[in-house]
């Protein structure tokens, strides 16, 4: 009886109640670009946990980086979630949206100067459940705060996107991935400083510019 | 109305001369079965000229009523009644008879008001109102006795409604309206609720009750007619010809031999109220309290109506200076006070106000069905995202303010920076447009709210470096018969950092200037 107990509990399909839930059975969205998919645990983006861009300067290429995501998630869900842009630093730009093959009524920016008012848009966004993405620009924020976002993105299948400035780099972080971008003259490059089961990882080409 | 010469003859008998008259007024009408099945109740408000200038007064206070120095009461409260004034009553004579009289002047668009804020209390007891201004209200009941349990309870019920202490309301029963009226005016109290009984209930009420023009009723008096019953004794065609068709027609109504179609009241579309302020407030979270006030009968009058609101007007009245407004807005209808008020506080919170608020007004966006609140156990069900979203704009809005939070749309224009324009956030997605209404050359993932000016260096664009161009010109030009035609060469550019760019030079003024409009992110 107990051997079959057990046989049963070693099954993956069985969730015990008193186990947390796991944030990984969210899955991942590849991100589309294959020198990144092959390096990041579970072969993409992390859905229902926290991810974090640290970026030299804006417009280098992190938007476009994530775009084949947010174009995967947009046709995952019905009727697709919005795309929170939190605090850009620009207007994200509908035609060119458009031509990546995102509606554009898809987005939902949210304009606030005070990043306690945009962590807290974030924190809304991502526990509201209706949001396929949510990408918050924050420069300085405490690990506490991301650690809010963190939990509020657990147990749904969003893909939530702190971007900060590489500034931060050696502050302590609870995100379960951090990547850096290093923009190169022709090209983007990235050095995974963060994942979970996996060492630090660098990837000098992710796209051709 | 035909005037008739005064009948001296009071030698002859009256119907004789009815009955001499020429037969050209309407036969009896065909007693063809009514609708028998209505059931009015008729409600009269003696006080509301007075409840709807002042309330809860303890001083003789009267409503008068006529032109200057021949006033007369028209509304008495209690401690006026128990000086022994009346209704009716010269206002000279009344102060003669106390000295300490307050007469306040009537106000009959208060009074309209207030009745029509009666009417819709009125809602709770049937669905069928019709106002009988200026002081009385026609419901039909029928429908409702059984839900109610009984004529007596369903007038229990309206008199504990709409009634009280300072305005005391007097009530009839009948099958038909005008009869119901009829019997609230002479014999309140009476409940008929069948036809059978009601000619005779009607037969010795006095003909000033009907309200009928003064000559008409000076008439039936010369003629010796002085109840209803009298006067439909007389021949018909008769009555007709002398008086008046009309009063005839509104006979055969009060009979329920034709049928009276009556106007329901369709209450305001609109809520729409004022407080003032016990104090003047400068500090606006202390607003919060009257507004609580406003909305819990914004939620009344809601609920009354099972219906919502998407948004609502609020006015801070100031002296001497134009009201301050907010306007608050949520993309998930509701009716409920308690989420209005925490949109309201958020917004309070942060307003600092110019002076000290006198008055509060709220007005309420049209109406909107309500919609039956439906939880769904998936919650990753389309529904349950929808609403998911709706809420969280309207979460975000009220905290961040409504400009804050957009949605985008694309607009077919040449333009870059009017490609697109903010809206609303939609849950109606339009898809991806096809390819054909898109620019076909690559557009910059941010657009900057303003171009940015580019410094040259040696003729050259320079950005914290020189600008290397990548890919261009692409010539966006329009506008040519406006004021301000856009002439412009776009490139991709790249700077030291890697930061790509979409930069252009004015072709048209300020000529060969270099701008920053965009960065491909």
């Amino acid at each position: 009886m107990k051997a079959g107990i057990d046989a049963l509990l070693q099954n993956a399909a069985v969730w015990r109640a008193r186990e947390p839930r796991v944030a990984s059975t969210e899955g991942c969205c590849e991100s589309g670009w294959p020198r990144l998919d092959a390096v990041l645990p579970g072969g993409g983006w992390p859905l229902g946990t926290l991810t974090e861009l640290l970026l030299p300067t804006h417009g280098i290429g992190e938007l476009q980086l994530l775009l084949p995501a947010l174009r995967a998630l947009g046709g995952r869900r019905s009727p697709s979630g919005w795309l929170a842009f939190i605090g850009p630093p620009h207007v994200p730009y509908p035609p060119a949206l458009a031509q990546a093959g995102i509606a554009p009524e898809r987005q939902l920016v949210v304009e606030v100067p005070v990043v306690t008012d945009r962590l807290w848009a974030a924190e809304q966004a991502l526990r509201s459940g209706g949001c396929a993405a949510v990408l918050v620009w924050v420069d300085a924020a405490d690990g506490r705060w991301l650690r809010r976002l963190k939990l509020a993105a657990q147990g749904d299948a969003v893909l939530a996107v702190a971007l900060r400035s590489m500034q931060c780099r050696d502050a302590p972080s609870p995100a379960a991935l951090r990547v850096l971008l290093e923009p190169q003259a022709t090209r983007l490059g990235l050095r995974v400083l963060k994942s979970r089961g996996r060492g630090p990882v660098h990837i000098p080409d992710v796209f051709g510019g | 109305m035909r005037a008739l010469r005064p009948a001296r003859t009071t030698d002859r008998r009256t119907a004789d001369l009815f009955a001499a008259l020429p037969t050209s007024s309407p036969s009896p009408p065909p007693s063809r079965g009514l609708a028998p099945r209505l059931l009015w109740l008729a409600l009269r408000f003696n006080r509301l000229p007075l409840v709807a200038v002042v309330e809860a007064p303890t001083e003789p206070w009267v409503v008068i009523e006529g032109a200057p120095t021949r006033e007369y009461l028209v509304a008495v409260n209690d401690t006026a009644r128990a000086a022994g004034l009346v209704p009716g009553l010269a206002l000279s004579a009344a102060r003669a008879r106390v000295p300490a009289l307050r007469p306040v002047a009537r106000d009959s668009a208060r009074e309209w008001r207030a009745l029509g804020a009666l009417a819709t209390r009125a809602f709770a007891l049937t669905p069928l109102v019709s106002l009988e201004p200026p002081c009385e209200l026609l419901l039909e009941i029928r429908g409702s006795l059984s839900l109610f349990g009984g004529s007596a309870a369903l007038v229990a019920e309206a008199e504990r409604l709409l009634g009280g202490s300072s305005q005391p309301v007097e009530w009839a029963v009948a099958p038909t309206a005008r009869a119901a009226l009829y019997l609230v005016r002479g014999r309140p109290g009476t409940c008929l609720e069948s036809s059978a009984g009601l000619a005779a209930a009607l037969a010795d009420l006095p003909l000033g009750i009907a309200g009928w023009p003064e000559s008409a009723l000076a008439l039936c008096e010369r003629l010796g007619v002085a109840s209803l019953g009298e006067l439909r004794r007389l021949p018909r065609e008769g009555v007709a010809r002398r008086l008046s068709p009309s009063l005839l027609q509104r006979l055969d109504e009060a009979y329920g031999l034709c049928p009276e179609p009556r106007r329901r009241y369709v209450p305001a579309e609109r809520f729409e109220e004022r407080i003032d302020l016990p104090a003047e407030i400068g500090d606006a979270p202390r607003l919060v309290p009257a507004l609580q006030i406003l909305l819990d009968q914004l939620e009344r009058f809601l609920v009354q109506r099972d219906a919502a609101i998407g948004g609502l007007t609020l006015r801070f009245l100031m002296r001497a200076r134009p009201a301050h407004v907010l306007r608050l807005g949520r993309m998930q209808p509701t009716a409920c006070a308690e989420a209005w008020r925490s949109s309201a506080e958020q917004r309070l919170e942060r307003l600092v106000l110019e002076a000290p608020v006198l008055a509060l007004t709220l007005r309420s966006a049209p109406l909107v069905p309500a919609a039956a609140v439906t939880l769904d156990l998936d919650a990753r069900s389309p529904a349950a995202t929808e609403a998911a979203a709706r809420s969280l704009v309207d979460r975000l809005r009220a905290r961040c303010g409504e400009a804050a939070v957009y949605g985008m749309c694309l607009v077919p224009h040449h333009r870059p920076e009017t490609a697109y324009r903010r809206v609303l956030p939609s849950s109606e997605h339009g898809g991806v447009p096809s390819a054909d209404l898109l620019p076909t050359i690559r557009r910059p993932l941010w657009l900057l709210s303003a171009p940015e000016t580019l410094r040259l260096v040696d003729g050259a664009p320079w950005y914290g470096g020189p600008l290397q161009l990548l890919e261009g010109p692409e010539r966006i030009e329009h506008g040519w018969w406006s004021q301000v035609p856009v002439v412009r060469d776009y490139y991709v550019a790249r700077d030291a950092r890697g930061v790509r760019m979409w930069i252009y030079r004015e072709r048209a003024e300020p000529k060969g200037a270099w701008f920053l409009h965009g960065v491909f992110g």
